[in-house]
């Protein structure tokens, strides 16, 4: 019997009253932190009597510890961070500056290096970075000015009255897997907010929550995404500089895929690779781990990691949807950042300058709110204002029809961006549509049997061991860890689907998608077809993809206890 | 208390191959998790004061936060790189000339760390301190003379102990559930007194170690399957062969 | 006069611990590279009867250490009368085993007299004239190998099975008995310790078992893990699964081996159905003898197996019960 995490009812919750709640301790949630206590600083400076204060300003990270959940390739475009800590490269950790970029095109066998590099993949003056140790930084700069971060533990529900969000609930502490309370129960705390800002990353629970609540999404097209796949590796020396930027596209994904990869040379030797692939794939038993392991064996890529050492593995999902996938950003109470809100540049392929822009942003408004202690839906609408007149939207506008222009394939994608290039972002029509991602995927019925052109993509990878590795040798390298004793926290709305339906319909691809091995479809007599969903939930590594992907949208990521996730350290 | 590597964090060696390099995740050793439990236990039931020490580089002031958002009243920080490099003999002289004047009626360490394993500071400050201990301690009881604590033997048995107070008691991992830190005791444990103590004012009490780790190296491992084959019933008879003869396990 | 090698024998229920011998045998393996001379002490009562148990190995003499006030153990008597004994005989090195009662007092033993064990060894080397002395570290990630900078009586502890009992040298005669009587002043006992009992356990303790047979996937039913504890039971071991099995609810969580589950390292890890995943293979990797069975001869568990049998297990534990069974009636 799976049992569901929800929160505990009829239990009195500790109350603490915030200014401002940041739920999401990455980079925007950070970067706003960081400007807000600037702007509090500054302003107790020229006003020593002022009541504004950092006391009551908290961030929630859901991680064990700051940046453990954060995982990107990772180029970082300097312009944000430069507005927000002028000269922050003297101690920012940044692996290495970007030397040159190549994009190839991959055939199995061979690759095509295109002679110029388009314009959005040129990175001359941005970062190779791990994200996960930038975050850490920022995260100490951010405990440094006074303002509190609490890790281990995760904003699990938002807390409404009427059009108002009033605040946040922190995850309940040792309920077992039974939803009953352990001798250790803590319940989950009231965060009486009077802002609530939500940068939690691609796929949010608060936010989904909150875009369901008030039909947020009705005039924006749906949010599309990508699940990007990483491995980092110690290669010997000499095989790649640190700072060598190198983008793949093609093989092994086909036309009727979006994707492709990354290469970058950091510092140490340690080479950070992975490959992107759009959620929005036709074929259900498509597995993105093992489209990475394809990858790997192209004698390019194969070349580069030999006698080296995989040492870290993860995955997360990231927002490709543009411009006009955008919900509105800001409202009663509330404000979204970064990856959240979909602040991502996918021509670029990179989010993290936005979403450190977009927490500066929120933090004026913020402070500007807290000043006149007003966080009503047209105060903190100034964000959103400040939003569009920013760069952000310069940026975003010029490819605000990048990844529709591919919901037909490869070559109308192709010919589309070239398009959109030429005119500014416009392509044939100011706004493209765009179907959410799994609406794409076709049943089995649909599809030839052994998968066709696609069928080196289908199915769980094997792995040798040494260049490529099956799923579970991959997760163990995630560092994934989760209190055993909790209920399931990928809550499905109706079990009878998966073992009726999907099964027969779309072969339950969760077990593909799911980059962790959450989902089995286990053996079991009693079901109408052999089998019965079942889960592993402390394999998970908090991606989203199967909120994202799965072609039933029965499933709700919701965060599990507190402390609980990978360990994505330097990744 | 002690701030070890995690448990699975990935481990390289330093240049002089006698240390690991520092640049990994840390976390508290999970047995003086346990350690500190129990203290806030006893704290509960008979009201007193928890103080928790840890001697490390600043990093390792990580686990007294914690330690002080559970429950723990103050905090006690030798602080200074040298610390990692000390060998159980000189880090418990080191505590003992940081508590000297302190009152501490209990004394309490996890049994081991996951660390170096070597389950010796405790037994050793006790002797410094010149205190009765007992080690890996399931349950703690006060009495008249003193306290009852019960304390684990191998093989599934035990025994109760009686002892006189002042004592130093190293606590089994694992006796309790461990509680949870919770936003008010995280933002209160700003607040609460955190004493740092530095190199020079133990120097006079510690000395040079004795003992020295030469060398850390990843373990060899030297691994010939030998493969059993035949009809199910030769492979059970040659495999129960082995058992008897080879493993003696029969 | 060349150094001794001073064996401190360890006593449990008025009978010779039988790990002891383990700690013979790394005193005599010492003993043949450093040419030390090798001898042993049995402290407490019935010291005397012990002692000419130990005195039949191949040691040069055995010391009797008796005084009223060592039974019951307690440390601070153990310390003290140790003390005096390692004062009158000054060895070079004492070993012992890291028994959680030698765990109890020899820090303490040494701290007395200003020096330092080197505790849970897994083996030594000699090079170079030098003694250093290995084990392991980050819960055997790595191991190291310590050196004493101290001045002697150095103090060295060997982990459960870091040597062969069994190995232990016989003497060619009974080495010399000579008892040592110790003063323990009154007061130097603080502890007071009462009966040592045993309680009905909750939970398996895995760590403790020689013998584990554990299932896996392989098993495809819970009404199968019924061979399995047949097999356990025909063998004296105890039945452990990988998660998967406990998940499904097939074996409680107590019995679940791996990074979720407990850590073992028994003498024999029979493992059936099992395919071996990491998270699993942490958990026991550390096991004297691996035995595998597994139908598919590429499963990741035939790596760290000492014996791989690749076939169905339905097919190979049946006969194999009836085989163990048969052994041990003796025949």
């Amino acid at each position: 019997m799976l049992i569901f995490r929800k929160p505990i009812e009829g239990v009195e919750r500790p109350q603490m009253p915030a200014d401002v709640v940041i739920v999401g301790g990455g980079p925007a949630g950070m970067a706003c932190a960081l400007r807000l206590s600037q702007l509090i600083d500054q302003h107790k400076a020229a006003h020593p009597d002022s009541q504004l204060s950092k006391e009551n300003i908290y961030v929630l990270e859901k991680a064990r510890e700051v940046g453990q959940h954060c995982l990107s390739g990772a180029l970082l475009d300097p312009r944000s961070m430069r507005e927000l800590l002028p000269g922050f490269e003297k101690e920012a950790p940044l692996d290495a500056e970007v030397t040159n970029e190549a994009v190839y095109f991959l055939t199995e066998r061979s690759k095509f290096k295109l002679p110029i590099t388009p314009p959005p993949l040129r990175d001359h003056g941005n970062y190779v970075i791990s994200l996960n140790r930038f975050v850490k930084w920022l995260g100490g700069k951010v405990e440094e000015t006074g303002i509190t971060i609490f890790t281990g533990f995760a904003g699990s529900e938002l807390l409404f009255d009427g059009d108002r969000v009033t605040g946040v609930r922190t995850d309940d502490k040792g309920v077992d897997k039974e939803g009953h309370q352990k001798s250790n129960f803590e319940p989950g705390y009231d965060l009486n907010a009077k802002i609530t800002i939500l940068a939690e990353g691609p796929r949010g629970s608060l936010t989904k929550q909150l875009v369901s609540r008030f039909d947020l999404a009705r005039d924006a097209n749906p949010q599309t995404y990508g699940i990007g796949v990483k491995e980092l590796w110690e290669v010997p020396s000499g095989r790649i500089a640190p700072g060598e930027v190198v983008y793949t596209m093609g093989w092994p994904l086909t036309p009727k895929e979006y994707g492709g990869a990354w290469i970058y040379g950091g510092k140490d030797n340690v080479v950070s690779l992975g490959f992107v692939t759009g959620l929005d794939y036709p074929d259900p038993r498509l597995d993105p781990q093992r489209v990475l392991q394809d990858f790997k064996q192209h004698p390019m890529v194969a070349k580069l990691l030999e006698g080296g050492k995989m040492i870290r593995y993860g995955a997360k999902s990231m927002p490709y949807g543009g411009w006009w996938a955008i919900p509105p950003v800001a409202g009663n109470g509330w404000m979204i950042l970064g990856d959240s809100a979909g602040f991502l540049n996918s021509a670029r392929l990179k989010g993290i300058h936005l979403a450190i822009k977009s927490g500066m942003l929120a933090a004026e408004t913020a402070f500007d709110a807290l000043k006149k202690d007003d966080s009503s839906a047209a105060m903190l609408g100034e964000y959103q204002k400040k939003v569009e007149s920013s760069w952000i939207k310069d940026e975003l506008w010029k490819v605000r029809n990048m990844h529709q222009g591919f919901e037909q394939g490869l070559y109308a994608g192709m010919f589309h961006t070239g398009l959109q290039m030429i005119t500014g972002g416009r392509g044939l029509r100011n706004r493209y549509p765009a179907k959410a991602g799994h609406e794409h995927m076709h049943k089995l019925a649909e599809l030839p049997a052994d998968g066709g052109n696609e069928a080196h993509l289908l199915g769980p990878a094997k792995g040798d061991g040494k260049l490529t590795f099956d799923k579970l040798t991959d997760l163990y390298h995630s560092g994934t860890k989760h209190e055993e004793d909790q209920p399931a926290h990928l809550v499905i709305h109706d079990t009878n689907i998966c073992n009726t339906r999907c099964v027969k319909e779309f072969g339950s691809p969760c077990q593909n998608f799911c980059p962790a091995n959450v989902y089995e479809m286990v053996d079991d007599a009693g079901q109408p077809n052999g089998k019965r969903i079942s889960l592993n939930p402390s394999n998970c590594v908090h991606c989203k993809t199967c909120d994202i992907a799965d072609p039933y949208q029965i499933i709700t990521w919701v965060p599990p206890e507190g402390g609980g996730g990978p360990n994505y350290d330097g990744m | 208390m002690k701030q070890v590597p995690q448990k699975d964090a990935p481990l390289k060696l330093n240049e002089s191959a006698a240390w690991i390099r520092e640049d990994v995740s840390y976390e508290v050793n999970e047995p003086d998790a346990y350690a500190l439990e129990e203290a806030l236990r006893q704290k509960e039931k008979h009201t007193g004061e928890v103080v928790v020490i840890t001697s490390g580089p600043a990093r390792s002031q990580q686990v007294l936060r914690e330690a002080l958002a559970k429950g723990a009243d103050r905090a006690i920080h030798l602080e200074d790189n040298a610390f990692v490099g000390l060998d159980a003999f000189n880090t418990a002289k080191a505590f003992a000339a940081a508590i000297k004047d302190e009152k501490f009626d209990l004394i309490f360490t996890g049994l081991q760390s996951d660390d170096y394993g070597y389950a010796q500071t405790g037994v050793i400050l006790a002797e410094l301190l010149g205190w009765p201990h007992a080690t890996i301690i399931m349950q703690i009881e006060k009495n008249d003379t003193g306290i009852r604590v019960k304390r684990e033997l191998e093989a599934g048995f035990f025994q109760f102990v009686d002892m006189p107070l002042p004592a130093v008691l190293t606590i089994q991992s694992g006796i309790n559930k461990l509680r949870y830190a919770t936003l008010i005791g995280i933002k209160q444990a700003k607040n609460k007194p955190l004493r740092k103590v530095t190199l020079a004012e133990v120097q006079p009490a510690i000395g040079e170690n004795l003992q020295k780790i030469e060398r850390l190296y990843v373990p060899q491992k030297t691994k010939k399957t030998e493969h059993i084959e035949g009809s199910p019933s030769e492979i059970a008879k040659k495999l129960v062969d082995k058992l008897r003869n080879e493993l003696r396990v029969i | 006069m060349p150094d001794t090698i001073l064996v401190i024998v360890e006593q449990r229920e008025n009978k010779l611990n039988r790990v002891s011998w383990e700690t013979i045998t790394a005193g005599q393996a010492i003993t043949a590279a450093t040419g030390w001379t090798l001898e042993a002490a049995v402290v407490g009562a019935s010291a005397s009867s012990i002692a000419a148990e130990v005195a039949a190995k191949k040691v040069a003499k055995v010391y009797a250490v008796e005084s009223p006030k060592l039974e019951p153990y307690t440390p601070d008597a153990f310390a003290e009368a140790l003390k005096q004994l390692l004062a009158a005989k000054q060895p070079k090195l004492v070993l012992m085993p890291h028994t959680y009662q030698v765990r109890d007092f020899v820090p303490k033993l040494a701290t007395a007299m200003g020096r330092t064990v080197i505790s849970d060894c897994i083996g030594f080397k000699h090079e170079n004239g030098k003694l250093v002395f290995t084990r392991q570290m980050f819960q055997g990630k790595l191991a190291a190998d310590v050196s004493f900078t101290s001045d002697a009586p150095w103090f060295a502890t060997f982990q459960n099975g870091a040597f062969r009992g069994d190995k232990a040298e016989a003497g060619a005669s009974a080495a010399p008995v000579e008892t040592v009587n110790v003063e323990i002043a009154d007061g130097v006992v603080r502890n007071k310790p009462q009966e040592v009992f045993k309680e009905a356990k909750q939970a398996v303790d895995l760590t403790q078992a020689e013998i584990i047979v554990s299932v896996g996937r392989g098993i495809k039913e819970q009404k199968n893990i019924e061979i399995a504890k047949q097999l356990a039971d025909a063998l004296g071991g105890d039945l452990a699964a990988s998660r998967p099995i406990c998940d499904s609810g097939w074996l409680p969580m107590d019995r679940q081996i791996g990074s979720s589950g407990q850590t073992v390292a028994p003498k024999l890890y029979l493992a059936l159905g099992i395919s071996g995943a990491i998270q699993h293979i942490v958990g026991m990797k550390g096991s004297r003898t691996i035995i595998a069975v597994n139908k598919d001869s590429e499963a990741p568990i035939f790596e760290i197996a000492d014996y791989a049998i690749v076939g169905n297990l339905f097919d190979i534990v049946p006969p194999l019960i009836e085989e163990v069974k048969k052994a041990k009636a003796g025949s």
